[in-house]
């Protein structure tokens, strides 16, 4: 760049066809992105760095040497040993401003302000002739300032243009002459090669004296950092890489796990989690976490050098290099065992609050029933005439009295269900559960009192009902409540039926129905019968009884499977109440597995786990535990196990969706085998595991290829069942 | 006014009545209970305690006994128990009528013996049902219908 600019050293034009700029070229161009704070911008024309750099300069080339900021103004001393212009300088009182090189009585040069505009280096000569030459600075886009050097005659000087300025300031002439005489001009050629040099030293300096000053920032950044993570008691700060061994730890790390740095570095991390997260991959999983999405979260156990353990809150932080992949991972732990005490003796304290109000409810309900039972007694005994017949009109207020009696009995059912609503203790325990199984069963119970009231109880269940997501015995207590309250508000010879299909187009849900041809129910009432204790006001001799806590119960516990809970009706005509329970869905219960990566690998796998029941009583426990050693062996990301299907017979069978291929399946099945055999040394058990191997269909959309596989996987399922009924 | 379907009279039976005891210490219950049994043909008897149910039951012998779980001077579990400790008790069918939740006390009133457990208050006709099918009247019944 530099030759260019000196081109306009008699043009004073850029040369045509020049497109080149010093931002396109050299050094420049590592700093393109460079936006330099004022701060920065200072400490680089810093002139105690600059000042001997430039001395050395003007001593060798024999040439003043200045720098200005990129307003053309002087940064630090300017010395200039030119002997013509020492003595124009000590002899004039009247000095112009601006260039400080310029001998001139005329405007000063605009070379500076030339070369910060143009980017280029401008020479110029003054009144007396003499040359000097502005080279800007530059650092990536941002021009910072220039240096000025020169006052060096590039030819023999001329006594007429001295004269003038002797004139012009006020000084002899012959003295000036005297001076001038004695400067040798220096060539063209050596004034270019001149210029070419101070711009590239300008450059080299300039970027050199950034790189130091980032440096001395960076280093100072990092003490500042290590003074920070150092000093950091209450918190465990430490690095690992990607194997999981150690690769720094601060005094807070050494504090709360007990080991020094000098220990712990280049281990690996498991020390410090406890073995039963190790085993079950736990802290793995989370890491693998960090890796998918960045960071992690989580609260859970660690081991002090002591074997201590400690309640932690943990945070992961995936760290990677510039580009490139994951390459270590930032661990901050805190201790928060004195928080998780509080938590656990707030948990404590909240189950015995429950704990009270429900024996509290369950005592008052005994308190209640005591005497409810006497008057029942009585007034059966009276009513059915016992002790000899009754009035019409004492009948008839008896009969009051007895409906009264129950709907109070019934209420006091249901005082202890409502604690656990509130409670939280209405738990689900989810299957995939046959509507047409609960219903059937649910019609049997719910017969006798139909019968009584000559009542055609009847069930309609869609041929094609899918399984629904949903707890059997809840299904069971909520259509019982829907059925009971549709019998007793349904005059005798009416009719209650239950209808079951899908929800609509939606073939997510299955929608129930409960329809009834009673009494029918208000507009007013209809907004408030799900209501806590609602109280239905209506005509009639049924006005009463009933809907209390029943209903509310049952939006709870559909509202709880995610389904919703509503009702049609019309005053005279019946009522419909209507609920939706979620269709049990394999492709839903496995979208976390069924991800692109996964069945990128080609194939699924569905595994088959068959055991024999041990123990009679201890059966429960015993799958329980069994499902919790698959769920160990299997990788969450990848696979899942299935939940409970089918009836419960000597075998049962565990079913597992792998998304690998037929090895990684087996590599699953061994470690099964292992585990259950473990867990049952005498092998009772008696585990039997088979793989059936799906292949991903090529060329089709990937929701085409899950809807594939989750049939197929059915089908299989299926198959195996069949194939273990038949065996029995 | 025609009787429900419980009050079978059967007053005018030539067959001794079948006496049942009452074990139970709210007096307003037994009142209650015993007019609808004594209406049905039983003979009633009654006890008010845990101590004194045994020594009624040891000396009246009857066939079948209706118990209340909370009781003074121990609970029902301790009648029942007794009794299926005493040859002469063994095999009297025992139906456990009490205001307690069935939820967690069914199973144990069961296992310990009884013939079946009704929460307070019981339905009349169900009651009476359990009652003549655990006296074996109910077989006799069948019976009749089949011919």
């Amino acid at each position: 760049m530099i030759p260019e600019a000196l081109g306009r050293l008699d043009a004073g034009a850029p040369p045509a066809g020049s497109t080149r700029s010093p931002q396109q070229l050299g050094l420049a161009d590592e700093n393109r992105q460079v936006e330099l704070s004022a701060k920065m911008r200072a400490d680089l024309l810093d002139f105690d760095a600059w000042g001997e750099i430039l001395k050395m300069y003007g001593r060798t080339m024999r040439v003043a040497v200045a720098l200005t900021d990129s307003e053309g103004l002087l940064v630090g001393k300017c010395h200039n040993p030119q002997p013509v212009w020492n003595l124009v300088r000590d002899a004039a009182s009247d000095w112009g401003a601006g260039c400080p090189f310029c001998i001139t009585k005329r405007p000063p040069c605009a070379a500076v302000a030339d070369a910060i505009r143009s980017g280029t280096a401008v020479v110029v000569h003054d009144q007396a002739g003499l040359t000097h030459v502005a080279v800007p600075l530059t650092l990536g886009k941002e021009t910072l300032g220039a240096i000025i050097a020169g006052q060096v005659f590039d030819r023999y000087p001329e006594p007429l243009m001295l004269r003038r300025v002797a004139k012009d300031f006020g000084i002899s002439a012959q003295d000036l002459w005297e001076v001038a005489k004695k400067e040798r001009p220096v060539g063209g050629a050596l004034l270019q090669a001149s210029g070419h040099l101070l711009g590239a030293l300008g450059h080299a300096f300039l970027q050199q004296r950034h790189a130091a000053i980032l440096e001395e920032k960076l280093a100072e950044t990092n003490d500042r950092f290590r003074w920070l993570a150092e000093g950091i008691r209450d918190y465990a700060l430490f690095t690992m890489d990607t194997a999981g061994r150690v690769t720094s730890w601060n005094v807070g790390a050494e504090h709360m796990l007990g080991y020094t740095e000098a220990e712990i570095m280049g281990q690996n991390f498991s020390c410090i989690f406890p073995p039963e997260d190790i085993q079950r991959r736990f802290t793995e999983t989370q890491l693998h976490k960090a890796l998918r999405t960045g960071r992690a979260e989580y609260e859970g156990w660690s081991i002090r050098r002591t074997q201590e353990q400690f309640w932690a809150n943990v945070n992961i932080t995936a760290l990677s290099g510039r580009t490139g992949p994951i390459q270590s991972f930032a661990i901050i732990m805190q201790d928060s065992t004195e928080r998780k005490k509080i938590a656990i003796v707030l948990e404590e304290a909240q189950q015995e609050r429950g704990r009270l109000q429900e024996k509290f409810l369950s005592h008052v309900s005994h308190e209640l029933r005591t005497p409810l039972t006497a008057i029942y007694f009585f007034t059966t005994n009276i009513l059915d005439g016992v002790f000899g017949d009754l009035t019409p009109e004492q009948h008839k207020h008896l009969a009051l009295a007895l409906d009264n009696v129950t709907q109070l009995k019934d209420m006091v059912s249901d005082l202890l269900d409502i604690t656990r609503v509130e409670t939280h203790k209405l738990t689900l325990v989810r299957q995939p559960a046959s509507l047409v199984k609960v219903t059937s069963e649910v019609l049997s119970t719910c017969h006798t009192n139909a019968a009584a009231k000559n009542i055609n109880l009847r069930a309609d269940c869609a041929a094609n009902l899918p399984l629904v997501w949903a707890d059997p015995a809840r299904v069971r207590q909520i259509l019982t409540n829907l059925i009971d309250n549709g019998v007793k508000f349904t005059a005798d010879s009416g009719t209650v039926s239950v209808k079951a299909k899908f929800f609509g187009e939606d073939r997510d849900f299955v929608c129930v129905s409960v329809s009834d041809s009673g009494c029918g129910i208000s507009a007013e009432n209809r907004e408030i019968i799900f209501d806590r204790l609602a109280q239905v006001q209506g005509t009639g001799e049924v006005s009463r009884s009933g809907l209390g806590l029943g209903l509310f119960i049952s939006r709870e516990l559909v509202s709880r499977h995610g389904g919703r809970i509503w009702l049609d009706s019309r005053p005279g005509h019946g009522s419909t109440f209507y609920f939706t329970l979620p269709v049990f869905s394999l492709v839903k219960y496995c979208s976390h597995i069924f991800s692109g990566p996964n069945l990128d690998a080609g194939s699924v796998t569905l595994i088959a786990v068959d055991v024999v029941e041990v123990q009679r009583g201890a059966q429960t426990d015993v799958l329980r535990e069994i499902r919790q050693i698959l769920e160990r062996c299997i990788h969450a990301g990848q696979d899942v196990l299935l939940p409970a299907t089918g009836d419960k017979g000597p075998i049962v069978t565990f079913f597992i969706v792998a998304c690998s291929d037929p090895k990684g399946s087996a590599l699953i099945a061994s470690r099964i085998l292992r585990d259950l055999q473990n867990f049952d040394k005498a092998s009772q058990l008696n585990p039997r595991i088979s793989a059936t191997t799906i292949r991903v269909a090529r060329g089709q959309s990937r929701e085409e290829q899950i809807h594939e596989i989750a049939a197929r996987i059915e089908s299989s399922v299926q198959e195996h069942l069949l194939a273990k009924e038949r065996n029995k | 006014m025609t009787p429900t379907k419980d009050l079978i009279a059967q007053g005018s039976d030539k067959t001794p009545q079948k006496k049942i005891l009452i074990i139970d210490d709210d007096e307003h219950l037994l009142l209650g209970l015993t007019a609808r049994l004594k209406t049905n043909g039983y003979a009633v008897m009654w006890a008010s305690d845990a101590v004194t149910a045994i020594s009624v039951a040891r000396k009246q012998s009857p066939d079948l006994v209706i118990l209340d779980l909370g009781l003074p001077a121990g609970d029902g579990f301790l009648v029942l128990d007794r009794m299926r400790a005493l040859s002469d008790l063994v095999a009297v069918p025992v139906i456990v009528l009490s205001a307690r939740d069935p939820a967690n006390n069914k199973k144990r009133a069961l296992d310990a013996g009884a013939a079946a457990y009704f929460q307070k208050p019981p339905d009349n006709h169900e009651f009476l049902m359990a009652i003549r099918r655990a006296l074996g009247e109910m077989v006799a019944l069948s019976t009749f219908l089949k011919t």
